[in-house]
């Protein structure tokens, strides 16, 4: 297990035991960066997904509509 | 997260300001854990409670508030109290995913969604924040320019003390300190209970309100727009964004996700009596026949004074400044969250500015651009706050749906997916928020089928 260098905050012994003690690996910012990998999402899935992305275009379209009517 | 299993045999740990930040905090946690007297347990959930109490209150901003104060003025007390009611019941419904997402994963809302869906589902996800965020953002600082015209306060200084206030609560670099700092002003919103309680309200009405839903209202085209806002001022998309990146900035973990919950609960408590309390205060409007059509706050309690006398007009007007101050200051901080978490750039609030420059830019530029819009002499302010409501329902199925499928997904998940009947719950309100915004649309596009569906 390294440190990194003077760059990352002057890291002291005890609080790098504090760190690791404390919080768990995947809690470590440096662990975020790691990339979550890519899931293929099913054709119902698309499909509802899908639906509402119309849906909420159309509703969008619709509110924009009131707005404009309202203000006329 | 079983996904990043890997990443325990590591053998390089980088130790960073936030780590360290994040340690203190749960090294207090775990003290608290060790010890089993109830003391020791009340102050690990005083400790592990802020994510939900912040994400309810931050919710019952300004628009919420006014959106709660026109249903009391509009239809007095009767069905939308027990309906204001659900709608929190359904808020924690969907926040406690939240909780549980976060702290298995470890990752952000945005992130999440980017990552496993891919770029072009997960740009999408955050054109809706997005917008949804930034109009939201500008009706935050109209309820504090209006809240604080009531004391005569002009706009620009109004929303040149909003802008302070903010950079103070996050130049603490700390979480802990932030969240504590914005708790403090959130507990203002029970300020509406006091207003409440100066209406002399009819407690009898209110317990058969609450019990038998009446009366019911006429369903026309306004009742519809009241329903939309009032469930858009309960759950909104930058909520789910919020608690989950909250959840794992305060260091939360699956041993805490019970305590999430509580927070969640505590939240939706106090979030629902602030509005009840707000339906209850303006219901006199109601009972005595006075047209509260495109009130803003100051309108609000002006319109109150008579009624409820000069101190609690006030406080009806500090709660709506306090509303929006508390949203601006979570709501630009979900943006910058999500911003920072699909730009792969630091987003912690136990980050230096040096660290986090991006972050703490991104917060502080938001709210300076809503501001300088509410600036904008003879802009349509309360049309504004009426429609975001609006549209933060309409965006609230596709991100309910994401939630679902992330929830859900036992590769991220494990042996904490959703349950059954959580499903069950998650499909019925995305059900219902889909048939509200189509009852909304028919109202506005084809009003003789609205008709003829019962509406008038």
């Amino acid at each position: 297990m390294t440190r990194e260098p003077k760059a990352q905050n002057s890291v002291g012994l005890s609080e790098e035991e504090l760190v690791l003690a404390t919080l768990e690996p995947d809690q470590l910012a440096e662990a975020k960066k790691q990339h979550v990998p890519r899931r293929r999402l099913k054709g119902a899935e698309l499909g509802v997904l899908w639906f509402l992305r119309i849906y909420l275009l159309f509703m969008i379209a619709v509110v924009i509509y009131q707005a404009w009517s309202g203000a006329h | 997260m079983n996904l990043f299993a890997g990443f325990r045999t590591e053998p390089k740990v980088v130790i960073t300001h936030e780590d360290i930040d994040r340690a203190h905090d749960r090294a207090r946690v775990q003290a608290a854990r060790s010890r089993r007297s109830w003391v020791s347990q009340l102050r690990l959930l005083w400790l592990l409670v802020g994510p939900g109490i912040l994400v309810m209150l931050g919710e019952n901003d300004g628009p919420s508030m006014l959106s709660y104060a026109a249903t009391g003025a509009k239809f007095g007390i009767g069905f939308f109290l027990p309906f204001i009611v659900l709608t929190f019941a359904m808020a924690i419904v969907v926040q406690e995913m939240t909780v549980r997402l976060g702290t298995v994963t470890q990752r952000g809302h945005a992130e999440l969604i980017f990552e496993r869906f891919g770029p072009f589902w997960g740009w999408f996800s955050m054109i809706d924040l997005g917008l949804g965020n930034f109009l939201t953002l500008i009706t935050e600082f109209i309820a504090i320019r209006a809240g604080l015209g009531f004391f005569g306060v002009p706009p620009w200084e109004a929303v040149l003390a909003a802008l302070a206030l903010l950079y103070t609560a996050l130049m603490t670099h700390r979480y802990w300190t932030w969240e504590r700092i914005t708790l403090a002003i959130a507990a203002f919103n029970l300020v509406f209970v006091p207003v409440a309680l100066l209406s002399h309200p009819d407690w009898h009405a209110i317990r058969s309100s609450l019990g038998n839903w009446k009366p019911i209202p006429v369903m026309d085209k306004d009742t519809v727009l009241i329903l939309l806002a009032d469930i858009g001022a309960t759950v909104t998309p930058w909520m789910l964004f919020f608690q989950q990146s909250a959840t794992v900035d305060k260091g939360m973990t699956k041993r805490d996700v019970s305590f999430g919950r509580m927070d969640t609960i505590l939240g939706a408590a106090l979030a629902a009596t602030a509005a009840v309390a707000t339906v209850i205060a303006t219901a006199p409007l109601f009972t005595h026949h006075m047209s509260a059509e495109n009130f803003q706050a100051a309108e609000f309690a002006q319109a109150l004074q008579p009624l409820i006398g000069k101190f609690g007009a006030a406080l009806f007007a500090l709660g709506i400044v306090e509303a929006g101050m508390v949203a601006c200051v979570t709501i630009s901080i979900s943006s910058a969250y999500a911003f920072g978490e699909v730009a792969a750039r630091p987003h912690s609030l136990n980050l230096p500015v040096q660290q986090g420059k991006a972050f703490y830019a991104m917060v502080f530029f938001l709210a300076a651009l809503a501001a300088l819009i509410v600036l904008i002499p003879g802009l349509p302010l309360v049309y504004v706050v009426l429609i975001v409501n609006v549209i933060a329902v309409l965006a609230m199925p596709p991100a309910l749906v994401f939630l679902f499928l992330l929830v859900n997904d036992r590769e991220l998940m494990g042996d904490v997916v959703s349950p059954r009947w959580a499903n069950a719950l998650t499909a019925g309100v995305v059900v219902f928020l889909t048939a509200a915004g189509v009852l909304f649309g028919i109202s506005v596009i084809a009003p003789h089928l609205f008709a003829v569906i019962g509406g008038k």
